[in-house]
């Protein structure tokens, strides 16, 4: 099965899947808070964030369940401070985001360097497994990619379905679009604007945790400084991509995790070219579909606009 | 026993008294005016009353037991709907959607809206209000979003009805139904509070009337009690000095053409803003433009002064194709732009009053030589004009920002009318002023037309239209669909039909 081209592309088609889960996941939470009103930039932050609480969580107790629950913690410690920021404090959010990364990037290095010490080798926590589903995993080519993998990823998918009914299929989405699409609507018809930002941005920050989590607890099994890596303004392209719908976030995730999946899988052929013109291959296919895809996306109307009611 | 009431009520934003000690007593079953002017406090005092903003004093009784009301959630519990100048509705969501938006239906989270639908299109039926609960929200006219309003408050079983300055909008034959609708309401025994600052409207509607003036009420009564000067004098403080257009005037329709646009099309995303628009303008007339917001005006306005180029289309001024001229060109050349939104295509908000005047001319003698700007010219300029526009400023070094509507229009009437030009394109030039600085427009608009000028007038108020105009020419989505005379006996309801694009 591993031969020819067909296992290549098997293999790729499961790394791509891999590489996107953090991504989708840093994705939907973000698109509750776009679509409620808040932008929020400190996405990487968040997943920084997430991904470290996971890892200490994890290692001292080497519980992976704790390990996800550190992650939601480290997420949500993050995105509650943006949104205090937002909601309360009527700050500008993309500041407030560019901050609060620096903050989470300092702060996980420190308590990093706190804990262990400078080591060489790297301290490891426990990371989950592949489970295969009978049947669907022996499925050519997609059955490795989608049904032969670790329990984070099928949670995902089930997360993206969740996150489809409650955004179109349910009356808080209808609020949460409500909110910020047209505050002044929404409060005048009673809704609270800040209880239903302050809800997505908890909700970023679980999902965003999670996303981070994932980097930890089932792709590296360690965590180092700065180990997200860009990958939260990734995840703030792929929301864009994605149309800030949880299926579109999925496909965006998946179509940047394939080009990162094969700038791995390039670098390792030996073509003597630099790996940086490799590693800008995700970031070249990303700015190019933002290209094309202009013209076709639709902001929510208040999208970074602070609402105070009291104002004339 | 009243139904409401709200008693010795401040509110100030700032050092700005918007509401100072006002009573107001709604009785059931009544349609309540609240006139007053732009600024007097009407929309303040409601927003009040439905929990947008809270009282700095004053008490609110209902049924007289005393209330609350911190938020537009406990507004609707206890019964009052709010249907606002601009309407609370989310441009992307449905009619239906909109319309539960907040409550709590059966289902909940998962509502049925099948059955919502339902509800809403028995209740739409019952009033004569036509409604397609499925249409999204974006795609509808103001028109129909204001029925969206109203059965979104027949929906919440309002008793307590307030529209602020709800004729705003719509043509006269929607104005009528909507006076029709009212009258329904109030014998199923609901009470009404309708926001305006239209006499006529209060005289037609109304059971009666409170006038509020400068935050403060200044009376209220039956309105049998009350004429038509009585009410005015009451809501402006003084006596009116109206301007009055010569029609014994000689105009000059046998000239050539000032202005003459040849079907002028313009494109937008996915429709047409502009389909082969044909108009001509001569010296010393103002055409009057009628139409619903958002029919082309603005555009129009913007084409013929050059800030947007039309994609097909000949613009000729004085017989002389400007179609490519930018607008500083035009400008130099006699055309005056008046444009609809002050703040944002009519000043430089936080630059001084002196600099604002001569925008313009900035780069002219005298006000500039060798790129060098003459501040004493320009602040004798600015002295200048202050007394000769009544300008009430504490200085000319006063940033336009803390201006009023009306002085601030007047910045721009004076700047634009420095040239003598010989076209002046006026957009909505007096929307939000107050009557006393409408009337100075109004009579400034009629000399610069006696000097010679042509003016195009584009107002939504159609009786300033027929006040000043000499030709009323009806615009509906991107055409001209009438072009009238305008005298003593105009017919209004053809106007009216026009601007809906039936006749």
């Amino acid at each position: 099965m591993d031969t020819g081209l067909i296992g290549i592309l098997t293999a790729l088609l499961a790394a791509s899947v891999r590489m996107a889960t953090p991504l989708t996941l840093a994705g939907l939470g973000e698109t509750f808070s776009e679509k409620s009103g808040i932008l929020n930039i400190g996405l990487e932050g968040i997943m920084l964030s997430g991904a470290f609480f996971s890892f200490i969580f994890a290692y001292y107790s080497q519980s992976i369940l704790l390990g996800l629950l550190g992650g939601c913690l480290g997420g949500v410690f993050i995105s509650m401070i943006h949104g205090y920021l937002s909601v309360r404090l009527n700050v500008d959010q993309t500041i407030a985001g560019l901050a609060l990364n620096f903050l989470a990037l300092g702060l996980t290095s420190f308590f990093f360097l706190m804990a262990f010490g400078r080591t060489t080798d790297l301290p490891e926590c426990p990371v989950v497994h592949q489970i295969a589903i009978p049947l669907l995993s022996d499925i050519p080519i997609i059955g490795p990619a989608f049904f032969n993998q670790d329990p984070f990823i099928y949670l995902t998918f089930l997360l993206v379905a969740l996150c489809y009914v409650v955004l179109h299929r349910t009356e808080w989405g209808i609020n949460i679009q409500a909110t910020g699409e047209h505050p002044r609507a929404a409060d005048a018809a009673g809704i609270s604007v800040s209880g239903t930002r302050y809800r997505a941005a908890l909700l970023n920050g679980v999902f965003g945790g999670l996303g981070g989590s994932y980097l930890t607890l089932a792709l590296l099994g360690f965590f180092m400084e700065n180990i997200t890596s860009g990958k939260g303004y990734i995840a703030l392209v792929v929301v864009i991509l994605g149309r800030r719908h949880p299926v579109g976030v999925l496909m965006a995730a998946i179509l940047v995790g394939a080009a990162e999946a094969l700038q791995f899988r390039m670098q390792t052929m030996g073509f003597g070219i630099p790996s940086q013109v490799f590693n800008m291959f995700p970031y070249v296919i990303t700015v190019l579909v933002l290209l094309f895809s202009i013209g076709k996306n639709r902001t929510p109307a208040a999208l970074g606009e602070p609402y105070i009611r009291n104002n004339r | 026993m009243p139904l409401l009431c709200m008693k010795q009520v401040c509110k100030s934003f700032g050092k700005v008294q918007a509401n100072q000690k006002v009573n107001l007593t709604v009785e059931r079953g009544e349609i309540h005016a609240l006139l007053g002017e732009n600024g007097a406090g009407k929309t303040t005092l409601m927003n009040i009353l439905y929990g947008i903003y809270q009282p700095d004093s004053g008490s609110i009784l209902m049924d007289d037991q005393p209330v609350s009301i911190s938020s537009p959630g406990e507004a609707i519990s206890l019964k009052i709907g709010m249907v606002h100048q601009h309407f609370m509705l989310v441009p992307t969501l449905s009619v239906s959607q909109n319309i539960t938006l907040g409550i709590k239906e059966r289902g909940y989270p998962f509502t049925d809206r099948k059955e919502v639908d339902r509800k809403i299109t028995r209740v739409s039926r019952e009033y004569g209000l036509d409604i397609d609960p499925t249409a999204i929200i974006e795609d509808l006219s103001v028109g129909v979003l204001q029925r969206v309003e109203i059965i979104k408050l027949l929906y919440h079983q309002a008793e307590l009805l307030i529209l602020d300055e709800p004729t705003a909008v719509l043509t006269p034959q929607e104005t009528e139904n909507l006076f029709a609708v009212l009258k329904r309401l109030k014998e199923d025994g609901r009470s009404i509070i309708i926001i305006t600052h239209r006499i006529a409207e209060v005289q037609s509607i109304a059971d009666r009337v409170t006038v509020l003036r400068d935050g403060a009420r200044v009376g209220c009564d039956n309105i049998g009690n009350v004429g038509e000067a009585r009410l005015s004098e009451m809501m402006i403080g003084r006596q009116l000095d109206t301007a009055v257009r010569e029609t014994s005037h000689q105009n000059r329709l046998n000239e050539a053409a000032v202005l003459s646009l040849e079907n002028v099309s313009l494109n937008g995303r996915n429709v047409n803003i502009l389909s082969k628009l044909t108009l001509e303008l001569k010296p010393g007339e103002i055409l009057g433009l009628a139409g619903v917001d958002g029919n082309g005006q603005k555009e129009l306005a913007e084409v013929i002064v050059g800030i947007r180029r039309p994609d097909s289309g000949k613009v000729l001024f004085e017989g002389n194709d400007v179609t490519i001229l930018g607008v500083r060109k035009r400008k130099r050349i006699g055309m005056a732009y008046v444009p609809d939104d002050r703040h944002h295509d009519g000043l430089i908000l936080d630059m001084d009053l002196s600099s604002n005047l001569i925008l313009n001319a900035h780069d002219q003698p005298p006000f500039a030589r060798f790129h060098f700007l003459n501040d004493q010219v320009r602040r004798r300029h600015a002295e200048q004009t202050i007394t000769d526009y009544q300008v009430k400023t504490p200085g000319v070094g006063t940033l336009v920002r803390y201006l009023s509507g009306g002085n601030q229009q007047k910045i721009i009437l004076a700047r634009e009318l420095d040239g003598i030009p010989k076209l002046i394109v006026a957009s909505q030039p007096t929307r939000g002023l107050d009557i006393g600085a409408e009337e100075f427009v109004n009579k400034l608009l009629l000399a610069q037309r006696d000097r010679g000028a042509g003016i195009l007038l584009i107002s939504a108020d159609l009786d300033q239209l027929i006040k000043l105009s000499d030709r009323i020419a009806v615009i509906f989505d991107g055409r001209i669909t009438g072009l009238l005379n305008n005298h003593a006996g105009i017919d209004l309801a053809e106007i009216g039909l026009k601007m809906a694009g039936v006749a």
